[in-house]
């Protein structure tokens, strides 16, 4: 993959109407959202299982992971598998269909007071021809270790 | 992957040439808790082994009398020393005995000459942790 | 981890040099002497390939460590003459006097660049060239002597208490040595892993007529005399075995298994084309399509037996636990292992062997007593454990028992009632006794007992079993001592399923676990309290609804609807789970689902049923035992 010095390519994709980025080199496939079979009893985070591959991989509904309400999928939502230290995780989004390269020199660091996301998630923020692109933090996105606790124990 | 419980480590270096030997057991002198021993040829080598329990082998390949790969046939038949771990030496451009030893059981192999560091990683990630990491 | 004792890498060698030097030279003075041997056989038309090996063997040994210290130079020359030496060893060029010499040039030369080397180096007194060097040289130091040749084999066995006077191979060998020529040494094994080394040796000298060599650890007998010099090269035997990565294995199984799902989707429409199809061409296909079946079914066999590996090999492993942690509580244990042939699926045996040796820890640390203790309860000093692993159909079984204290029943069941884990005046059987000691936490120990290992607890064993669809049990008895028993089944990539549906959600159910299924009316469901039951079989069968325990709802879901109930689990442990619908049994390939963002109580795996859907695994017995012990709590019932 040519690419000049000090540039990286970053996938792009959208939720509620907001542009995210992740590094393409995290990022294995991107799929149509074919059917999803819920987990029972898993945190509200958690859309269900997917195939990918010939794995099972959970499948993360980044609109519950940001906060966002949930919205029916429809033919324009994806599901971007990304590997993030060995693990295979799904991520449900609006839509994904950008593959771009931002020059080092165009990401900034996020300024405090970014409301709905704590800064943990973002890498950096981007903007390219006045748009604004998150870039975001991926091992931050799918580790959910704090929300586990909430999760719904067995019903006694 | 498993391990069994193992405080200090026992590796047996068998190899004939001394220099070899030395240059092997300081390498690997920085593991932490592990004891050395060593034998200059395969009967040495298994006498020690039936003495006292080892928990990893690195065996030179090319010695007179009885050659690595032999010695290494005979730890894998050994009951207790089936799963030893044991790591052969190779020679650069000697593909028949890397796959020879490979058939024969051998955990892993180093080509000679190598680095010491290169020796440490292998031998570490193939020893029980210790109790201090 | 420290890091390695060493500076840069390119470095590393300079502290060596010494033994470096020291060890060249006694090669290069060793091939002088060989190649003068050498000479002079080639002048009387007759080469020693024995002499071959060894100078071989001594500039392959000079080249790997001059390599190691970082001398190419020397290296490359050692190379050149070891591949010569190879070529003439092969016979691909024959060895003649200019060929020596120019062997004799070569040596001559990597002594040169030695000393240049050493000069700039600190030295040791260099030793004076050995005289022996220059004389003709025996092939066979030893063997001049008068009288004839005789021939003896000698066995060694090796012992730490002749160890420890310096009686060992070395100095047995350095014996032989002085009087004779070694033929032979072969090493073999005897009854319970000891080695014993065979020599053949042949000298002047009668070994029987000398007491020293029938002595300590050392037996000699005379042979009838062994012509020839010729010393054996190396037998390397090829190995049937090849080494087999596990994760190749597993895509293979998971290819297996795929074939396994569309062949069954083919059946299908094979049975649909029957109609369209005269019939001695639909006969044809579906004969095919039959014997396809059975060749996957061979194929799927043969791929999961390559799984399979000896429970043997974790049992010596156990062992090796078990002698460590005896010697250190100062306890001693016998180790009976039965079954070591049974065979296990390997990925089955790696998740099972840290349960495995807390089981094998506990039941040293806690179970047996110190021999003290058991002379004065009329018990042999040594404690007993028992290892045993056995085939019963589709399952293996592996039972860890001993013969010492047993678990204290008494100290468990206050336990549990102080902690409100047992209603008061509730007996403890077997199976609850085991469901309290492996509930998380419950612990009658309030330090972490090094012994037992962190880490993992009995919870943590129950369920890693359970994970595995298996299941755990144990009996015990006061002063008699315990038994746990895991029973997995033979391999898990795959197993049998009832598919059935819950509110619109398909799951599959593994038959290993289900014990039968029936059919209720709405109307014979009976409740007390919040607990529903069923009469079943004469007896009242509690019941379960999985709707409940996964918060399914479904608008149209109806409770007035006959429903289907699988029953799981025997005696008072029997269980029926309510699902709406069995539809069907399949065969299904079993994938482990390893993020933790989707491993949830009641759920053991994954699988597909043919279309690309995910359908989950159920985790029987934890479902079970998450009912039971409600209903425990709730009513002591």
């Amino acid at each position: 993959m040519p690419q000049a010095t000090g540039t990286e390519s970053f996938i792009l994709f959208e939720i509620a109407g907001t542009t995210y980025a992740v590094r393409s080199s995290v990022v294995q496939q991107v799929q149509m959202i074919e059917h999803v079979t819920p987990v029972p009893n898993a945190i509200p985070v958690v859309e269900g299982v997917v195939h990918a591959r010939g794995r099972v991989i959970p499948a993360l509904n980044l609109r519950v992971r940001f906060g966002f309400p949930k919205v029916p999928f429809d033919l324009r939502s994806r599901l971007v598998v990304i590997n993030s230290g060995g693990r295979l995780v799904g991520l449900v989004v609006d839509t994904a269909r950008e593959f771009v390269f931002i020059p080092d020199t165009s990401i900034e660091v996020p300024p405090d007071g970014l409301s709905k996301l704590s800064g943990k998630y973002l890498d950096g923020i981007a903007t390219i021809k006045e748009r604004l692109i998150l870039i975001l933090n991926i091992e931050q996105v799918i580790d959910v270790s704090g929300l586990e606790d909430m999760a719904a124990e067995l019903p006694s | 992957m498993l391990r069994p419980l193992a405080k200090t480590a026992h590796v047996l270096v068998v190899d004939d040439s001394p220099t070899m030997r030395r240059m092997i057991v300081t390498a690997l002198r920085g593991l932490g808790s592990v004891k050395f021993s060593e034998a200059g040829s395969g009967l040495e080598a298994l006498e020690l082994m039936t003495l006292t329990p080892i928990d990893l082998m690195i065996l030179d390949l090319n010695m007179p009398e009885m050659h690595g790969i032999e010695v290494l046939q005979f730890v894998r038949a050994h009951r207790t020393y089936s799963r030893l771990p044991v790591v052969v030496l190779t020679t650069r451009g000697d593909e028949t005995s890397r796959s020879e030893a490979a058939a024969s059981g051998a955990t892993d192999y180093m080509t000679k000459p190598f680095q010491a560091r290169e020796l440490f990683e292998l031998v570490r990630n193939l020893l029980p942790p210790s109790k201090e990491s | 981890m420290t890091t390695p004792d060493s500076e840069a890498p390119d470095n590393f060698g300079e502290q060596f040099l010494d033994d470096y030097f020291a060890e060249c030279d006694e090669h290069i003075a060793a091939v002088r002497r060989h190649l003068l041997a050498l000479d002079q056989q080639v002048g009387e038309g007759r080469i020693d390939s024995a002499l071959l090996d060894e100078l071989f063997r001594s500039f392959h040994t000079i080249k790997g460590i001059s390599g190691m210290v970082g001398f190419r130079e020397e290296e490359q020359l050692a190379h050149r003459i070891e591949d010569t030496l190879r070529a003439v060893r092969q016979g691909d060029v024959s060895l003649n006097v200019d060929r020596i010499d120019g062997l004799i040039e070569s040596v001559a030369l990597l002594d040169r660049r030695l000393a240049a080397r050493r000069s700039t180096a600190p030295l040791p007194v260099l030793p004076d060239e050995d005289a022996a060097a220059i004389q003709p040289p025996d092939a066979a130091a030893g063997t001049a002597g008068s009288g004839p040749l005789l021939t003896f084999s000698i066995e060694f066995t090796p012992t730490p208490a002749l160890a420890e006077r310096g009686i060992n191979i070395n100095s047995l060998r350095a014996r032989m040595q002085e009087i004779g020529e070694i033929l032979k040494s072969t090493p073999t094994v005897k009854g319970q892993g000891e080695i014993s080394f065979q020599f053949q040796v042949r000298t002047h000298v009668d070994l029987m007529a000398r007491p020293e060599w029938n002595s300590e650890g050392v037996q000699t007998k005379a042979e009838a005399h062994v012509p020839d010099i010729h010393r054996p090269a190396p037998k390397v035997a090829s190995s049937n075995v090849v080494r087999v990565d596990l994760v190749r294995l597993d895509e293979l199984i998971r290819i297996v298994g795929e074939m396994v799902t569309s062949r069954a989707r083919m059946e299908d429409q094979v049975k649909q084309a029957r109609k369209n199809l005269p019939s001695p061409e639909w006969r044809a296909m579906f004969e095919s399509a039959q014997t396809m079946a059975r060749q996957l079914r061979d194929l799927r066999d043969g791929v999961m037996r390559v799984r399979m590996v000896q429970i043997g090999e974790i049992f010596d492993r156990m062992q090796f636990v078990v002698r460590d942690m005896a010697r250190e509580s100062g306890k001693r244990v016998i180790v009976n292992v039965i079954g070591q042939e049974t065979e296990i699926d390997k990925f089955l045996i790696e998740r099972l062997m840290d349960p495995l040796l807390h089981l094998v820890r506990n039941a040293v640390s806690h179970g047996l007593e110190r021999p003290d203790e058991r002379r004065s309860a009329g018990k042999p000093p040594e404690g007993r454990l028992t290892l045993r692993a056995t085939t019963i159909g589709e399952k293996v079984s592996i039972e860890i028992a001993d013969d010492g204290r047993g678990i204290d029943v008494e100290r468990v069941a206050e336990r549990a009632r102080a902690t409100g884990l047992l209603a008061p005046g509730v007996p403890l059987d077997d199976a609850r006794l085991l469901e309290l000691i492996c509930y998380p936490g419950f612990s009658t120990r309030v330090e972490a007992d090094r012994e037992s290992g962190r880490g993992v607890g009995m919870d943590v064993v129950k369920s890693t079993v359970e994970a595995l669809t298996g299941t755990l049990s144990f009996s015990t008895q006061t002063d008699q001592g315990s038994r746990f028993c895991i029973e997995v089944p033979l391999t898990l990539a795959m197993a049998d399923a009832l598919i059935v549906t819950v509110c619109g959600q398909t799951y599959a159910v593994p038959q290993l676990t289900v014990r039968e299924v029936f059919e209720v009316e709405p109307s014979a469901v009976r409740a007390l309290e919040r607990n529903e039951m069923i009469a079943h079989r004469g007896s009242a069968l509690p019941l379960f609804r999985l709707s409940e325990f996964f918060k399914l709802t479904e608008p149209h879901h109806s409770r007035d609807r006959r429903f289907h109930v699988f029953v799981t689990g025997t005696g008072n442990n029997a269980l029926g789970i309510a699902v709406d619908r069995i539809v069907g049994h399949q065969e299904i390939v079993v994938r482990t689902i390893g993020d933790s963002l989707v491993q949830v109580p009641g759920i053991a795996g994954a699988t597909d049923l043919g279309d690309e859907k995910v359908v989950l695994i159920l985790d029987v017995p934890a479902l079970r035992r998450s009912a039971l012990q409600e209903r425990m709590m709730r009513t002591g019932n």
